[in-house]
């Protein structure tokens, strides 16, 4: 080999030797791939799944159902990825869609739903299941029309929630409540609250998670519109109802819980259970889907019961949370990647994997079939916590101020919401004028939205 | 001191990484975010319309963004003011030949090492309004509630705190470097002429330090606008009811929750024009009040 070679050619360029050695390695590495063709070729039908659930969720989702389905159905592999928050993951995958790689299934949560529908980037579940492939009879209605619009059904349910009253047992003994007769109307739980705070059970009687989504919750449960156009479902909504007077009762309500010292605010989304679970709060109005990690962590007794009513106001129903599987339509899938897409849709909804991630989770149980295992197993009996949430949705009517709001920049909307609840727990601003303020914003979110999907 | 490069063309191949670089990564991005600052865009499709400077003009005339402005001026100035003067003071400290000084400098060091991410959930556990030891111990002593998830300017006061303590090892550094670079003839000279510690520190060190602390000054502006971003996230998203809004924040917000990105690329674009104009300024004027012995 030339070591000190008089004739070195000019700088930068590299050796005779050197190409030649890169020319072997190349050859070597293309022979490579040749051999291992055959192992590489085997037709499975893989679809990728990205979703949002952290924490305990992550194994039930990972560990359990995934590896299932891919036990179950060898030919197809489902590959789920855990992309963040839900408003991460709606993030990339916009991104992923822009960029013409996107997954085939994505999680988004129930304020995309709107968003989505109109991203022209999706099936819709009715179009991409064949008829008769999944029995759509067995879900559980109310969780199948809040994703239904115009007959259609748009995305899947997969975990699905609502929101329920958790309370401190122990607590209410302590204070010298009945701790199996929790409150069932404001004026109840002003009054428990107050014996509660008064004998020194817990420093305040309640606290929100997610208040913007609390405060549609009301709505709903009061059979109240949010916004106009059938709450968003008759076409697109163009105007919030939430500053009526409904609205401004139930903010008054809250604000004087707040002055009292009864309601202590602790953050949005699910940062409040810090509170509860410390035993500083009494009461916890939060979402289902926290009540596995809830019991778990708590070092006191847990019960749970309906939300409460406020007295002489319509009865409603309370409303679904949580996320759904969005089918997103992607260049070049094969007609197996199709099947295997829908053969996981099914495969979510069998009993066994249904059960299991309600068990796991808090989350619903998808259809009838499941929550009948479940009655017949005892496990509602032995775990009554977990059915407060499912028997509160059966209750009540079906109308569109039941069925759940759409609203385009939903998740824009829920943070002035939440804004304006903040002003109103901090008494910066008086309720009504907190929410004139937030429904002039959120008209005008919703009017630049109309704009652009006219 | 200059070079002879053997081909010609050999400096510009060696520069091009650096300039596809910054071209890709830089040029590219501001190009597009001003182009779409003056969109209404669908994110999914890109599909939109041009809306000429409405994006601005729904900026500057929101009260939002004014408030945000607001925040984040009083954010930079509260970190800035406290970093520099605890800075400068721990450094006078750590400065005198102390057994172990090397300890409390790597100690004092040491949380400029971490993001900013974990210096906001360390600060948000320790302060956490029900489970906090130091909210605890603060409760105890004087009584008060220290709800900073209801009260913003407590929140604001936190976020200060945490985003100060965290620049303290950077500002101790430099400072320790200035002060040592200070001959000690002068000192002696200062205070043989009978000038008291005071004067020693105000008339002889402190313009001595001029550069550093100008330096710093910048510093720790320009970090408090943008490298503590991780900080806001974790401890407070921004809130509670927008006080710890600041303009970075805000712009994630708009971008990546609300998915408005018309008006996140404005945002972009005017703290870009924002900063220019800090530094700018900051040169002009800010240059003059230094000694560069």
């Amino acid at each position: 080999m030339p070591s000190s070679s008089t004739t070195s050619p000019p700088a930068g360029e590299p050796r005779g030797g050197t190409y030649a050695l890169l020319g072997r390695v190349v050859t070597a590495a293309l022979m490579l791939m040749l051999a291992a063709a055959p192992a590489l070729a085997a037709p499975k039908a893989k679809i990728t799944l990205w979703h949002a659930m952290g924490g305990a969720r992550y194994e039930a989702i990972t560990q359990g159902i995934a590896k299932a389905f891919n036990e179950a159905y060898p030919d197809y592999e489902v590959e789920p990825l855990f992309t963040g928050s839900y408003a991460e993951t709606l993030t990339k995958a916009i991104a992923a869609i822009r960029a013409g790689n996107p997954p085939d299934i994505v999680q988004v949560y129930e304020v995309g739903t709107q968003t989505m529908i109109d991203s022209g980037a999706i099936i819709p579940v009715t179009d991409l299941v064949p008829p008769g492939a999944i029995d759509f009879d067995d879900y559980i209605q109310p969780i199948l029309r809040y994703y239904t619009v115009g007959g259609k059904l748009y995305s899947m349910p997969f975990n699905s929630s609502t929101a329920i009253l958790y309370y401190n047992k122990d607590a209410f003994r302590k204070a010298g409540l009945d701790p199996e007769r929790p409150p069932r109307t404001y004026a109840e739980l002003e009054e428990m609250g107050r014996r509660i705070v008064a004998s020194g059970a817990a420093r305040a009687a309640i606290t929100f998670g997610w208040p913007a989504w609390i405060f549609e919750q009301t709505f709903a449960y009061h059979n109240q519109l949010y916004a106009d156009n059938d709450n968003g479902r008759a076409g697109r909504a163009t105007r919030v109802l939430f500053d009526n007077e409904f609205g401004r009762m139930v903010a008054s309500r809250w604000a004087q819980w707040a002055r009292e010292g009864l309601l202590m605010y602790g953050g949005r989304e699910y940062a409040p259970n810090r509170a509860f679970l410390s035993g500083e709060v009494a009461m916890l109005l939060q979402s289902t889907s926290q009540v596995s990690t809830i019991e778990q962590a708590a070092s006191f007794e847990v019960g749970t019961a309906f939300l409460p009513r406020i007295e002489g106001q319509p009865e409603g129903k309370s409303v679904i949370g949580g996320a759904s599987l969005w089918v997103i339509n992607r260049r070049g899938r094969t007609q197996a990647e199709r099947d295997a897409i829908v053969a996981f849709l099914r495969f979510l909804a069998e009993p066994e994997q249904t059960v299991q991630w309600h068990k796991d989770t808090g989350y619903f149980p998808a259809t009838e079939t499941a929550v009948r295992l479940l009655e017949q197993e005892g496990w509602f009996a032995q775990h009554p916590n977990y059915a407060t949430a499912f028997r509160q949705i059966q209750m009540g009517p079906d109308t569109p101020a039941t069925r759940g709001v759409l609203l385009g920049n939903f998740v824009q909307i829920r943070d002035i919401v939440d804004t304006a609840m903040e002003r109103i727990f901090s008494g910066s601003l008086t309720p009504a004028q907190a929410l004139a303020q937030a429904a002039q914003q959120a008209n005008r979110v919703l009017e630049d939205y109309n704009r652009l999907y006219r | 001191m200059e070079g002879r490069y053997p081909n010609r063309l050999l400096p510009y191949l060696l520069l091009l990484p650096s300039v596809l670089v910054v071209l890709v990564f830089l040029v590219i991005p501001s190009v597009q975010a001003l182009v779409q600052s003056m969109r209404l865009v669908d994110p999914f499709t890109g599909r939109g319309f041009y809306v000429g400077l409405r994006n601005f003009v729904d900026l500057f005339t929101s009260e939002e963004y004014r408030h945000s402005i607001v925040v984040s001026v009083i954010f930079a100035a509260g970190t800035t003011l406290l970093g520099l003067s605890a800075g400068l003071g721990l450094a006078l400290l750590v400065n005198q030949p102390l057994r172990g000084a090397w300890l409390y400098r790597t100690a004092l060091l040491w949380p400029y090492a971490l993001s900013p991410a974990v210096a906001g959930a360390i600060w948000g556990l320790l302060m956490d309004p029900s489970a906090g030891p130091v909210t605890y111990l603060l409760r105890r002593l004087t009584g008060g509630s220290f709800n900073w998830m209801v009260d913003g300017h407590l929140a604001l006061a936190l976020v200060t705190l945490a985003s100060s303590w965290k620049m303290l090892g950077y500002n101790i550094v430099f400072f320790l470097a200035g002060l040592q670079a200070i001959p000690s003839e002068l000192m002696e000279a200062a205070s043989v002429d009978g000038a008291s510690a005071w004067s020693r520190f105000w008339k002889v060190r402190f313009p001595l330090l001029s550069p550093v602390t100008f330096f710093l000054l910048i510093m720790n502006t320009l970090q408090s606008f943008f490298e503590n971003f991780g900080l806001i996230d974790v401890l407070t998203q921004g809130g509670p009811a927008r006080a710890t809004d600041i303009l970075v924040y805000k712009l994630y917000r708009d971008g990546f929750v609300n998915i408005q990105w018309g008006l996140a690329s404005a945002q972009s674009i005017t703290l870009f024009v924002m900063v220019a104009l800090l530094t700018i300024l900051q040169f002009r004027y800010g240059g003059r009040r230094v000694f560069y012995g």
